[in-house]
């Protein structure tokens, strides 16, 4: 009799536990949001990042895994891309010089993804990233792994071509890039978030512009505190 | 009497020097005053080795009561050179392509990351942090500005409204 009543308390205590757990978890961040300068509280248990692999530049496996037991700041570009892009990285650049110049406890690790793997090659990438900066990661791979986790992370793109006047085109999301697209040249319209990514492999907080080095050092910190407190 | 038309002669050409230099100083203040547009801090983002696309930014004044066009830019070494502008639609950030830049009158347009730039496609090879760079803007007064261009890293944040 007694076994049962304490099996029967001991499974009632691990479904209350089970269900307060994310509730918990959510509103230690909720009550952050009003501490932080630029950061958008992304965490969310209900939804984890989808199952992805890719292809790093080293042509080295990257998925969920390659997240984990870190912290990383996670950015989609593409390298033909001569304005935003080039801003981003060179801002995380300066960002992490600035949390190492801090001694900041965490240092996230950079993570670029291209929106663009028909010429954004891993080598490609390799010369690109680590120009900004030598321990910069970038990422390419299949067309629709990158786009699940484009659609999971809330970010967007679309492709726009010139038509034989010269005119922009912006093509449909799976229309097919013209024959000539690649001798004509096409560019890419994109979100510019940058997320963070904690080291359980789950995004925790986004970005948006424009990327301040100490309004993004000081919610990094924040958010770095309460997740490991 | 020779002496005299020898000293006559030189007190002449001395004369005539210092007016013609005096004409010359005077016309090349007036130049410089009545410069209808005048460019400050041209700068082209220093960018990887293997970078498709470059960014070239700069300052345009315009000292007219009308507004001036930049209707192209060219330097040699590149595919093709456009201008463009990035214009953030709703978190969307958008390359438009410019058929002309318009610098409004008594006014200025600042090129400036995340803003409008000319873009610098298919460098046959991609320019080093320090080199200055030879480019030739062209307006639609008639008027063809030649610049050059350092090549330096870009400290700039991307700003989220970036219209003028």
């Amino acid at each position: 009799m007694s076994t049962k009543v304490f099996t029967m308390i001991g499974v009632v205590v691990l479904l209350a536990i089970a269900l307060l757990y994310p509730l918990g978890a959510h509103k230690d961040y909720k009550s952050l949001s009003s501490q932080l300068t630029s950061a958008q509280i992304m965490h969310n248990p209900q939804r984890p990042l989808p199952s992805f692999s890719l292809i790093d530049q080293n042509s080295q496996k990257f998925n969920n895994d390659s997240l984990k037991d870190k912290w990383s700041l996670l950015l989609f570009i593409y390298t033909h891309c001569p304005d935003v892009c080039p801003t981003e990285l060179a801002n995380m650049a300066m960002l992490k010089a600035h949390l190492e110049s801090q001694n900041s406890a965490v240092i996230p690790n950079i993570v670029a993804i291209t929106f663009d793997p028909l010429r954004d090659t891993p080598e490609v990438l390799k010369t690109y990233v680590t120009h900004f900066d030598k321990t910069f990661v970038g990422v390419s791979g299949d067309m629709q792994q990158i786009d699940q986790l484009v659609k999971s992370l809330g970010a967007y793109y679309e492709r726009v071509v010139y038509d034989d006047e010269g005119k922009s085109v912006t093509l449909k999301k799976h229309e097919p890039l013209p024959e000539d697209a690649i001798d004509k040249g096409y560019i890419i319209n994109h979100t510019a978030r940058i997320y963070l990514i904690s080291p359980d492999g789950q995004v925790l907080a986004g970005f948006p512009t424009p990327h301040k080095v100490n309004d993004m050092a000081g919610d990094i910190k924040l958010l770095t505190q309460t997740f490991e407190e | 009497m020779l002496n005299h038309f020898k000293k006559t002669l030189f007190l002449l050409i001395a004369l005539v020097s210092v007016t013609f230099a005096n004409a010359a100083s005077h016309a090349h203040q007036n130049n410089h005053v009545n410069k209808s547009i005048s460019i400050t801090d041209p700068w082209i983002r220093s960018a990887p080795e293997n970078a498709p696309a470059l960014g070239l930014f700069l300052r345009i004044s315009n000292h007219t009561n009308q507004e001036v066009r930049l209707i192209s830019a060219y330097t040699k070494g590149y595919k093709r050179i456009e201008l463009h502008r990035t214009v953030d639609s709703n978190g969307v950030m958008k390359m438009v392509k410019q058929a002309f830049m318009p610098i409004p009158a008594q006014g200025e347009l600042h090129l400036k990351p995340g803003s409008w730039h000319i873009m610098l496609i298919g460098p046959d090879k991609v320019p080093s942090k320090g080199e200055q760079i030879m480019v030739s803007l062209e307006f639609d007064d008639g008027n063809t500005h030649m610049i050059k261009a350092l090549v330096r890293k870009g400290k700039m944040m991307m700003k989220h409204h970036s219209m003028h």
